[in-house]
């Protein structure tokens, strides 16, 4: 068990910023397939490579 | 593949699926498990794989994976002991909100687990700032009720007395709470009795392998259904009107649906940031409302387990309004926003597959929930009490009228069962005339249900939608019409809303409203979007709605070029 930065709870409740899932601190599986991008941890580089394509997809959408 | 012990195995599981929502139905005390059904049963493989399920509530369906795979990454296999079973209802971990309480099971075969049993209901007394569990003023999840992570509510058999005194001491019905909780695990009980008469029959290793087999078979059934659909990106948005503390203030969902050969990822990035109010979904809820649209869209008769979600993908930005985080309050989001999803992306696919798809149906449980000590007894009560809305209209056939939101699947407590157990007399309930949306195929129709209270005082509270923003027809069809809540009070002669009678900063969403013996109560529930030109629709079902009172003269001269003769 950890405390939260916020100290709520047990969890540190990190989300992966593209498809939201919960990363648990203890799961070594899990921890694999992590990446780093642009100082954020994503829970798959599957996660990273839609995120760069939803902003292109978007900024070329804006013109 | 061997298919005749996959589906004669497939039926048994779903059968016992739903002999354990009979069991808890029969044996709970709330009108919200024995006369609503708002539960669902199934059974889970190792990895929390959802293996079978009961028609029950989709709502819980969908969330049931991520729900039993969240509370098995915090308690091991290895700490889950023959006789165990582990409760769990926290919206940050897997949860949908924190009425809906997951229990379940082991399912031991000679000292090995083979799966779980799981029954996930909605406890309709959960403690927190409002009697009956729908604060619609909350800001923060301390308000919603008791938070319980999973913890074992039984272990190897024997009652945690800890937990349990910890859980009734901070609810408002401890004997119904605890009689309803015994209920779900009546439920979980039965599961796992009969799985194990199931393995008993097949032995473990056939057993594994059917299941294993049938997971597949509904993965290849959905994205063969998922490839007949035109590959693209198909978008749409809808609104959350208010969330009871911002008044006036709309909540953009946004849907991108990613359509690719046999996979779907519902891409929810562009919807508005988590709201103050209890809006919000949970990623459980996201997830489910995900799963819910496509089994909506595609065909009924593939074997309803985690095999049909392993194609489909959600994105869900956290500290989104689809993707709450810890601590905003959330417990709309399971019944109010949920159907909101569904509808966007419904709304979305209506240009890939117009013909599977319907127009915006009322999309609210109406959540209105009340307590207080019966004048009579003595004892607290408190209800949840959902209705129903009047459904969307289809290219092919008008939307059903009074019927339970997208995500509910549940019954409308009957009025006698209701006036029974609550000190409230029913003084009417009848269909809305002209709350269907015009359409060639006409919305559903909403009804409305004024009530009398006869009690010294009732606290209310509620949390619906679609007082402001009307369900959209598709394709020339009319809105559906609003829903409303209206108080009149006693010795007074007009209807007023929450906001007019009680400085509520909403119509839809307040909470702990004083309802005094002799004021009444009016619910007026939503109709459904018509779909289609008005003009094109069949005369013949006008001069029916018109014999049936489902519109007016007024709306069949105005949307159907009726001439009276
Ligand atoms: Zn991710």
């Amino acid at each position: 068990m950890k405390f939260s930065a916020n100290g709520y709870y047990i969890e540190s409740y990190q989300k992966c910023p593209n498809c939201g899932v919960l990363m648990y601190a203890n799961s070594e599986e899990d921890r694999k397939k992590r990446v780093e991008h642009e100082d954020k941890t994503y829970c798959s580089q599957r996660c990273v490579d839609w995120s760069i394509a939803r902003e292109k997809r978007r900024a070329s959408a804006a013109g | 593949m061997d298919f005749v012990t996959m589906n004669i195995l497939d039926s048994a599981m779903v059968s016992i699926c739903r002999e354990m929502g009979i069991t808890l139905m029969k044996t709970s005390y709330s009108t919200i498990f024995n006369e609503a059904l708002d539960f669902t049963c199934g059974l889970a493989d190792m990895n929390g794989d959802m293996i079978a399920v009961a028609d029950f509530c989709p709502a819980q369906i969908g969330g049931m994976p991520l729900l039993v795979q969240s509370c098995l990454k915090e308690i091991p296999i290895s700490d889950i002991h023959e006789g165990d079973i582990i409760l769990h209802n926290d919206p940050y971990r897997g949860g949908l909100h924190t009425p809906e309480h997951t229990f379940f099971k082991p399912i031991f075969v000679e000292g090995e687990i083979m799966g779980f049993a799981v029954a996930i209901g909605h406890i309709a007394e959960v403690g927190g700032m409002a009697p009956g569990g729908f604060c619609g003023e909350a800001t923060e999840i301390f308000q919603e009720g008791v938070r319980i992570p999973p913890v074992k509510i039984v272990k190897r058999g024997e009652d945690n007395v800890e937990v349990w005194k910890l859980l009734l001491a901070n609810v408002r019905t401890p004997r119904v709470n605890y009689g309803d909780l015994k209920a779900l695990i009546a439920a979980v009980d039965l599961g796992e009795k009969q799985m194990q008469g199931i393995f008993a029959k097949y032995g473990k290793a056939k057993v594994k392998e059917t299941v294993a087999d049938l997971l597949l078979y509904s993965e290849k059934r959905m994205r063969a259904e998922l490839e007949m659909i035109p590959d693209g990106i198909y978008s749409f948005d809808d609104y959350v009107e208010s969330d009871g503390v911002e008044s006036d203030k709309n909540h953009l969902i946004h849907v991108d649906v990613h359509k690719n050969g046999g996979s779907i990822v519902m891409d929810y990035h562009g919807t508005s940031p988590q709201a103050i109010g209890p809006i919000n979904a949970t990623l459980g809820v996201a997830t489910s409302a995900a799963y819910n649209a496509v089994l909506h869209m595609t065909d009924p008769t593939i074997p309803r387990n985690s095999g049909c979600f392993r194609p489909i993908e959600v994105m869900a930005e956290p500290g989104s309004l689809l993707n709450v985080d810890f601590p905003a309050p959330s417990v709309g989001g399971n019944t109010e926003t949920h159907p909101r999803i569904v509808g966007t992306i419904l709304g979305a696919m209506s240009k890939a597959l117009p013909d599977r798809v319907m127009a915006a149906e009322g999309g609210t449980h109406c959540n209105f929930v009340f307590g207080g000590v019966d004048a009579d007894t003595k004892e607290y009560f408190a209800c949840y009490d959902l209705e129903a809305v009047g459904w969307g209209g289809r290219s092919f056939a008008d939307g059903n009228s009074a019927v339970d939101s997208i995500n509910g699947n549940c019954r409308i407590t009957p009025v006698e069962v209701y006036e029974t157990r609550f000190p409230w007399l029913i003084e009417s309930l009848a269909l809305d005339t002209d709350s269907g949306g015009a359409g060639k195929h006409r919305g559903g129709l909403g009804y409305s249900k004024q009530m009398l209270c006869v009690n010294d005082v009732i606290t209310c509270s509620q949390m619906t939608d679609r007082h402001l923003l009307a369900p959209w027809g598709l394709e020339g069809g009319k809105e559906g019409g609003c829903g409303a809540t209206l108080v009149m009070k006693d010795g007074e002669d007009t209807w007023k809303t929450m906001r007019e009678a009680y400085g509520k900063a909403s119509t839809s969403r307040f909470n702990n409203v004083a309802i005094r013996r002799g004021d009444r109560v009016l619910l007026r529930m939503p109709g459904g979007g018509g779909y289609g030109d008005p003009a094109e629709r069949d005369p013949d079902a006008v001069l029916s709605d018109l014999k049936d009172g489902y519109i007016s003269k007024e709306a069949a001269k105005k949307y159907y070029g009726y001439k009276e003769a």
